[in-house]
């Protein structure tokens, strides 16, 4: 059973008990309405009507879920920075469970404050950004499934986007553009710098990183997710594309802007970057993206070159995805507070003089390996 | 000189992750981040540590040096009424001024005056923070820390007492005391040499009439101004002696000086003061009662 049909199934029982007492009430009232009651009775209990409400349950249920791992990227990486620099990180809000709970206590902080929309800014580019932003971020989301039976699907039988991947990646790299709109409706010398960073830093990350991906495209013959970790059974592609996997996670963190590339919100240079005009829970919404942008990152990470959801048996295929997903994360993490921030010649230095030769090296290997014929 | 170890862009990155590395194991598996978690835990502050003041209201005997030295100008004295000790005149302090530079406590005579480790002295309202006599007040504080200044014991002579004798000069072991003739009176007194003495005591024990007295005097890191007497100006008002809070001025009766009165009798001898400066603390509380400029005192304020 996949999450398509239990949605179905939930949502298909809660019809058939509304519908009762609607059925019950139209009973007392046919001279107002007509037949409109029965009419809609029969439209909530159509096919049709129970699968787009199913799909949207999917997605809350995908989209809690992410939050949840949002919460516990935010508190791993404050803490786990707060260990790296000696430390305690947070500690009192949630004493028991190691400070968990100063994330909400933070989020809530951020809901209520006061959001204020500066005089001089481009009112549609300034209050669109953010919508770009997120909504590209979890559309990414949305086409990385947990397992075969646990992501967005349409069917029963559906395991998810044909072509995934490729779509998930389209959607990842939309993320800059926003911020360069952000940058410049902002009005603002910082933001107009940080975003003007972001496009730049694009030119330098997202071409490597594609190559690193074409080379798993090519290995495991397929564009969705569910053929590229099932191409994983033997061997995970960490092993054989050691160089691209590297490549991967260098363009990776590039891609959701973590230290040492986290250019266009350079706290020391450019106040917060791009991110500067926006207060209260604007901010916690780029906040939150970001680490959830962090979360994609990891989990396509894992789905293309860790096997994804692929492990013994005696821990459930999601949380093997998970378990993963939150090992990327942890590396990426340790490499951000460890390296101090390139410059923005030197990123563009090491995008195309060192991770691209580097990119293109690994699709060699991919060729020879498929060409070969032991994949 | 030896070539430059050429590191690669990998070497850039690994080295300051294995360095990261070793700190979360040090703070997060062998044992704990360096933070004191502060309301709960609190540091061991070493016992100099300068903190809220605290004062032993039976070693003080409110000579205000403390007040007048202190650079703040943060401190006053209070008169007080206390059931043991009667009618006495004690400091108080302003924490909001004060900055802590203890000299209130070097300076005291009698080291009634301290400092503890009690730093939290932050309130809400100033005047809570303005702590007088009775807030600064621990008997016990004194018995707790270990002395550090230096102590010495010396004879103090009562001149009430001395007769003149001379035995005290013959007996001390190490020759330190002379007679010296006292001015305007036909009478001789032993002057000690504080500089060759080494507190043996043995001049208390032969005097006969225990005119010498052994005092314990803490040597002061200040140079304390010392009161210059001008004898002729002195009226015998005892006004000095009632003012000084470390017993150094007797009044002294000065044979010699009784006026003849119409029936012929004599009466009573004129008093003069005496000074008995190896217990002066310098304060300046005699040179201020004195209303016949009898007393000088160069470096003090009137």
């Amino acid at each position: 059973m996949n999450l398509f049909e239990f949605c179905y199934g939930l949502i298909h029982w809660l019809v058939d008990l509304i519908n009762h007492l609607w059925y019950w009430l139209g009973g007392f009232l046919p001279w107002v309405f007509g037949d409109f009651f029965t009419w809609a009775g029969d439209f909530a209990k159509s096919d049709e009507h129970i699968t787009v409400m199913a799909i949207l349950l999917e997605v809350i249920v995908i989209v809690i879920i992410a939050l949840i791992n949002v919460l516990n990227f935010i508190w791993i990486d404050r803490k786990w920075m707060g260990r790296m620099f000696d430390f305690y990180g947070p500690y009192y809000v949630g004493y028991r469970i190691g400070g968990w709970l100063q994330n909400l206590a933070d989020g809530i902080k951020l809901f209520v404050k006061e959001i204020i929309t500066p005089a001089k800014v481009d009112r549609m580019g300034f209050l669109l950004a953010p919508v770009i932003f997120v909504s590209s971020s979890f559309l990414a989301l949305s086409t990385v499934p947990l397992s075969p039976r646990f992501g967005v699907f349409t069917s029963p039988t559906d395991t998810g986007v044909p072509g995934g991947a490729l779509i998930a990646f389209a959607f990842f790299a939309i993320a800059p553009f926003s911020i360069l709109v952000a940058g410049w409706s902002s009005n603002n010398k910082y933001t107009l710098i940080g975003g003007m960073r972001s496009a730049a830093q694009m030119m330098s990350y997202e071409i490597p990183m594609l190559l690193c991906v074409a080379s798993v495209f090519l290995l495991a013959g397929s564009f969705g997710f569910m053929g590229i970790v099932d191409a994983q059974h033997d061997i995970w592609f960490a092993i054989p594309l050691f160089i691209g996997f590297i490549t991967f996670l260098t363009c990776l963190a590039a891609e959701v802007e973590i230290q040492p590339f986290d250019l266009p919100e350079a706290e020391a240079e450019l106040v917060e970057g791009w991110t500067t005009e926006y207060c209260g829970f604007r901010f916690g919404l780029f906040m939150m993206t970001s680490y959830l942008r962090g979360y994609i990152g990891g989990a396509l990470a894992t789905a293309l070159f860790l096997g994804g959801w692929q492990g013994p048996a005696f821990i459930p295929d999601e949380f093997w995805f998970l378990i993963k997903a939150y090992l990327v994360f942890v590396v990426i993490e340790w490499m951000r507070w460890s390296t101090p921030r390139v410059r923005v010649d030197q990123l563009l230095n090491i995008g195309w003089k060192r991770l691209m030769p580097l990119a293109v090296l690994n699709l060699i290997i991919a060729v020879a390996l498929k060409t070969m014929g032991w994949f | 000189m030896p070539a430059k170890k050429k590191t690669t862009s990998f070497g850039l990155v690994l080295k300051p992750m294995k360095r990261s590395g070793t700190q979360v194991y040090r703070s997060l598996i062998a044992g704990k981040p360096n933070t004191v978690l502060y309301p709960y835990q609190k540091l061991d502050l070493p016992p100099t540590y300068r903190g809220k003041h605290t004062l032993d209201f039976k070693k003080c005997i409110g000579c205000s040096n403390c007040v007048q030295i202190c650079p703040n100008d943060c401190m006053w004295m209070e008169k007080l009424e206390d059931p043991e000790l009667g009618k006495i005149e004690r400091p108080g302090i302003d924490m909001g001024r004060c900055l802590f530079c203890g000299f209130c406590v070097e300076v005291c005579p009698t080291v009634a005056l301290h400092e503890t480790v009690e730093f939290e002295l932050a309130h809400s309202d100033r005047s809570k923070i303005k702590f007088g006599p009775k807030d600064l007040r621990d008997d016990s504080y004194t018995d707790k820390i270990t002395e550090e200044r230096q102590k010495r014991s010396i004879p103090v002579l009562d001149l009430g007492k001395c007769t003149g004798c001379e035995k005290c000069a013959s007996e001390c072991p190490e020759k330190c005391i002379a007679m010296m003739p006292v001015e305007g009176v036909g009478k001789k007194k032993p002057e000690i040499n504080l500089l060759k003495c080494s507190s043996c005591g043995k001049c208390a024990v032969v005097c006969p009439d225990k005119a010498f007295a052994m005092t314990d005097v803490y040597e002061s890191y200040f140079e304390m101004p010392e009161p210059k007497f001008v004898l002729k100006n002195c009226t015998g008002c005892g006004a000095c002696s009632r003012a000084c809070p470390a017993d150094v001025i007797y009044m002294m009766e000065m044979p010699g000086t009784e006026k003849t009165l119409k029936d012929g009798k004599k009466g009573k001898p004129k008093k003069r003061a005496v000074f008995v400066l190896e217990k002066c603390v310098g304060c300046g509380k005699c040179f201020r009662a004195c209303k016949f400029q009898a007393i000088e005192m160069p470096g003090v304020k009137k």
